[in-house]
């Protein structure tokens, strides 16, 4: 499988900040990679390296194979759809859309007729006259996308594209966007910091933290498995079990992670089977979420572990006095590694 | 409603009342806060305008001096005098040769200022551009008069260069030459843009500091080399800052009376026109009537700047 | 030619309004000198009324407050059009015009005619001044001489070993002593009333045209001035307007010869500048002020004892030590400190004939019918400046 951009042991320091800190990675050419983190985790600023707007301080980065340290973006056959879309204010649509076209001196009729065909892509015919000031957040976002595609990218970089969309269009748009790389088989790139929507558009999710990976897979082993009490944290959410509890719950040493939707609710005279764990506790709080609930349930040992349990017909047998009997399979429980720190 | 919305307010002292009418009627509020300013505008500058508008109107009795209080277009018909028209010839092209070099100097530094200076290099570039501001006009003014005499220090530059041949063919040209660049329109002109830049820096940098970093990247990204962004992209957003700074420019040097007075062939300028005719000889109305060119000049400036969309951006 | 027919008719018809209006004037004069206001309120040229604030010596206004308890107030006026605009303009008593504007301020009703009978020194004034046009309309008095002086032809002397015979090295192309063109350094007035000095050289180079006085000049002799000025602008690089600024040009900007005033000449000489001034054969134009009353001066009283105060010995004196200029009293000539014996004779006491006078060119004159009134020399003046 070609690669589409590769990172060997690249940094970016402003200053004393080290932004990107010795990454090397690999996208995959014609899979939608996300990179997922908090803000300031340098995500960005590796998306900025790939279009070429931000230099690596140090070490080396491929396009397809080319070398794209020095490569201004005007040479990169990559473009970018912007967190603020950054339309130009004093074009319209139409020639929004068909800037790429136009500075590469396309002519007039070719350009309108593939910018037509874009705009048809992202479904806003009939707009082509109008400012960027008189569309809706959705719309500039399409236009932003038709912009970037127009001049047939190998890679397409997505800079948190539907941040500044509300839930709805944005869940709508999540769909379209991974239907719309799946038909036209471009490399995407996608910064986000919402990891429900790396989840659930990408083929692989990088997590970054503190200018470093910390974990690069598919969403299900991202979820399933996170490498560090960090990606466990920060992807859904996780009962973290330290190693003395681990010891007393499992028999087992190390840290691990829990998904609270591991844990079932045994019965009440319920006897441990081998490979499972099991263990009282006492209902703290439980949170009604719809679809399932979320409980806080403290041990003997003053641990409190979350669990979730989806709201079926049959509802949950637990004693009056709220107390509950906890039991998951040794084998959801994952060991993680040290996050990695930015040396001193 | 209930029976308690009923019953009498409670006593309240006049100024709570007045909030409350106020709030009640915000349009109440917008006028007490609006009408000074616009009274100001209206009685003041708007009178004023008028005044003057109808001073033009009349005539002057040329012997004695005193202004004829009669509705005539006499006025105006002087106006039409070729001397007159010269006057307003050599203004108008004054004006627009100093808004046009202005703008093509302006334009690179407030560039610079507003897109690659950071931090220090900002504030002291800011500086730079406002100091001159600080010293009086009329000492700067004089200061160029000292610097652009025959013996002032840009001879003695080119003298020392082996150049002084290349000035005195400059000074040679006919029309915009002289004896000297202090006694030249060349002189007239360097000093003119000398005084007015920052009025031109100012709005474009302004207009330039408010273009997102995200549209130039934007711009390369889609394959804009940098001369293809300046084009299409920095130079569209920064026009209305730049019809900005040649309104601040055009109409200060349209009216200017003082820097053709002291450098240059003592061709005079509307400005000074104004001031001999009214200051001078009292002659309000053909002072009034050169006083209302500007204003014509510019409404159809404007006229024309909007045409072109430079506030569509407003 | 309608145009100059229409303006002939005004300036007519503002002729016949003075002539008309005069003797009713007179008649309203004041007849005696009451007690004083406590206040006289005075437009004058810039250094004219000194309270010893410049330099403590020049000071003739201080006595005066004290000995009459009137309250000099001075208004400065810089040229002769900004005096008559602040006369038509009212709320003052007493104005120090010169002969371009004084016929004006008569014409236009903004003075009052002066009862000489009130003024004792008045027998003292200079006798060729007493009955000077710019102030006497038929025979009526409308001011009290005040000083008078003559414009003079400055220039460099390491250019001019000998001081210029004629003013043809301002008016005409030509080549100085040094062997260089005059092109570029030479100087001229930038006021329309510097069309008489055009027509005073052309009174002795063109005597066919028959000006008999730079002031009145008919159509084809204006026309010639007008001319002999149009050449002059290829060799003018700028007038002067300011006498600051001529002195600059003087010393930085290689002029090297202009028309000017005692002034500047003495400015530079004080700075051992190289400068020196002669009137030349051609004469010269000059000034002569008149302090003028106007027409409702607010203290008539004190504006009497001003203008007797004017014209004492010692004031006329130390102001022509002061501004170069010569006393209208010549009882001033001897004696001064300030202004020294030879004062009055340096400063062109013995010019007098050879000077013509500051006058408002009129339509209708004395030496031929009509004239080319002040107004076109006006515009005209602004189109030659303008190389038109």
């Amino acid at each position: 499988m070609d690669i589409a951009v590769r990172f060997e042991r690249v940094s970016r320091h402003f200053g004393e900040v080290r932004a990107v800190d010795d990454v090397s990675l690999e996208v995959r050419a014609g899979e939608f990679f996300a990179m997922l983190g908090p803000s300031g985790s340098g995500k960005t600023t590796c998306l900025r390296l790939i279009a070429g707007f931000e230099r690596p301080s140090a070490g080396h980065i491929e396009i397809f194979g080319v070398q794209a340290d020095r490569l201004p973006p005007f040479e990169r056959d990559v473009n970018t759809v912007f967190q603020d879309y950054a339309l130009f204010p004093h074009m319209n649509v139409i020639d929004n859309v068909c800037y790429g076209l136009m500075v590469r001196r396309v002519s007039r009729r070719e350009r309108h007729g593939r910018g037509a065909e874009m705009l048809n892509l992202v479904r806003l015919e009939g707009l082509e006259t109008r400012r960027p000031s008189q569309l809706s957040g959705g719309q500039r976002q399409r236009v932003a996308l038709a912009r970037a595609l127009i001049n047939q990218p190998k890679v397409l970089l997505l800079d948190e594209p539907l941040g500044a969309l509300d839930l709805k269009l944005r869940e709508e748009m999540q769909s379209e966007l991974k239907t719309l790389q799946r038909s036209l088989g471009i490399t995407f790139v996608f910064v986000t910091h919402d990891q429900g929507e790396a989840l659930s558009m990408s083929d692989r999710v990088a997590v970054f933290n503190k200018g470093r990976i910390a974990q690069v897979d598919t969403p299900e082993t991202i979820y399933a498995r996170p490498a560090t009490r960090f990606v466990a944290d920060f992807v859904g959410h996780a009962n973290i079990i330290e190693p003395a509890s681990a010891q007393r719950l499992a028999g087992r040493a190390g840290t691990f992670a829990l998904r609270p939707e591991k844990i079932r609710f045994a019965a009440g005279g319920a006897m441990p089977e081998t490979g499972w764990a099991m263990t009282d506790g006492q209902v703290v709080a439980a949170q009604y979420h719809g679809s399932h609930t979320r409980y806080e349930i403290r041990l003997t040992d003053g641990l409190v572990l979350i669990a979730q349990r989806q709201n079926e017909a049959e509802p949950m047998a637990a004693s009056a006095d709220g107390r509950v009997r906890l039991a998951w399979r040794l084998d959801d429980m994952t060991p993680l590694g040290p996050d990695s720190e930015a040396p001193p | 409603m209930t029976a308690l919305a009923l019953e009498p307010m409670p006593r309240t002292s006049p100024l709570r009342r007045l909030s409350g009418v106020l709030y009640r009627h915000p349009h109440l509020l917008l006028l007490a806060l609006l009408g000074p300013p616009i009274l100001w505008l209206g009685v003041v500058y708007l009178g004023s305008l008028i005044a003057l508008l109808l001073q033009s109107f009349f005539s002057i009795d040329e012997f004695s001096g005193v202004v004829n209080r009669e509705f005539t277009l006499r006025t105006y018909g002087e106006l039409a005098h070729p001397a007159n028209l010269d006057i307003i010839g050599r203004t108008v092209m004054m004006a627009a040769a100093v808004t046009i070099a202005a703008a093509a100097i302006a334009f690179p530094i407030a560039r610079y200022m507003a897109l690659h200076a950071t931090g220090r290099t900002k504030a002291v570039l800011y500086l730079l551009v406002m100091l001159p501001l600080w010293s009086s006009y009329l000492v700067r003014v004089y200061a160029w008069k000292l610097i652009l005499a025959k013996e002032g220090i840009v001879t003695w530059v080119f003298d020392q260069l082996g150049l002084a041949w290349l000035l005195d063919g400059i000074l040679a040209i006919p029309v915009i030459g002289g004896p000297s660049l202090s006694i030249s329109y060349i002189g007239t002109f360097i000093v003119f843009v000398y005084i007015w830049l920052p009025f031109m820096i100012l709005p474009i940098q302004a207009a330039l500091e408010r273009v997102p970093a995200s549209l130039l990247e934007a711009s390369a990204d889609l394959g804009a080399k940098p001369r293809q962004t300046f084009r299409k992209v920095i130079l569209p957003l920064a026009f209305p800052g730049v019809v900005a700074g040649s309104i601040f420019t055009f109409s200060l040097t349209l009216g200017d009376y003082i820097i053709p007075q002291i450098i240059g062939q003592s061709r005079i300028f509307i400005g000074q026109a104004v001031f001999i005719h009214q200051g001078t000889a009292g002659n309000i109305p053909l002072a009034a009537a050169f006083t209302v060119v500007p204003i014509v000049i510019m409404a159809i400036y404007l006229f024309g700047a909007k045409k072109l969309g430079a506030f569509d951006a407003l | 030619m309608l145009r100059s027919t229409v303006f002939g008719v005004l300036a007519a018809t503002a002729l016949i309004a003075v002539s008309s209006t005069s003797p009713s004037d007179a008649a309203d004069m004041v007849k005696k000198i009451g007690a004083g206001e406590g206040a006289v309120d005075i437009v004058a040229w810039p250094g004219y009324l000194e309270r010893g604030e410049t330099d403590k010596n020049f000071d003739w206004v201080t006595d005066f407050e004290k000995k009459t308890s009137c309250k000099v107030n001075v208004k400065t006026a810089g040229t002769s059009d900004e005096m008559v605009a602040l006369m038509n303009e009212g709320g003052f008593d007493l104005v120090t015009a010169s002969g371009d504007a004084s016929l004006r301020l008569i014409s236009g009703k903004r003075v009052q005619p002066v009862n000489v009978d009130l003024i004792p020194s008045w027998k003292k004034v200079d006798p060729r001044l007493q009955k000077a046009p710019w102030h006497t309309v038929d025979g009526v008095h409308y001011g009290v001489p005040y000083q008078w002086g003559s414009n003079v032809l400055m220039y460099n002397t390491n250019i001019f070993k000998e001081p210029p015979k004629s003013w043809s090295v301002v008016f005409e192309e030509t080549t100085l002593p040094d062997g260089k063109p005059n092109k570029g350094r030479v100087q001229a007035f930038d006021g329309p009333i510097y069309i008489a000095d055009a027509a005073m050289y052309l009174m002795k180079h063109k005597p066919e045209l028959g000006i008999k006085d730079p002031y009145e000049l008919n159509e084809d002799q204006y026309k010639a001035a007008l001319t002999l000025l149009r050449q002059q602008r290829q060799i003018v690089g700028r007038y002067w307007h300011d006498a600051f600024v001529q002195i600059d040009d003087f010393t930085n900007e290689g002029v090297v010869a202009s028309s000017s005033w005692p002034f500047q000449v003495n400015i530079l000489a004080s700075q051992k500048k190289p400068v020196g001034s002669t009137v030349p054969e051609e004469g010269a134009t000059g000034w002569a002020d008149t302090t003028m009353m106007h027409a409702d001066a607010p203290h008539p009283n004190c504006a009497y004892l001003w203008l007797e105060h004017s014209i004492n010995p010692k004031l006329q004196g130390d102001l022509a030590a002061w501004f170069g200029s010569v006393p209208a009293v010549l009882d001033a000539c001897k004696g001064n400190a300030l202004l020294t014996d030879e004062g009055c004779k340096t400063n062109g006491l013995d010019n007098f004939e050879r000077i013509h006078f500051w006058r408002t060119p009129v339509s209708k004159c004395a030496s031929q019918g009509t004239c080319v009134p002040y107004y076109r020399w006006v515009t005209d003046y602004i189109a030659v400046l303008g190389g038109r």
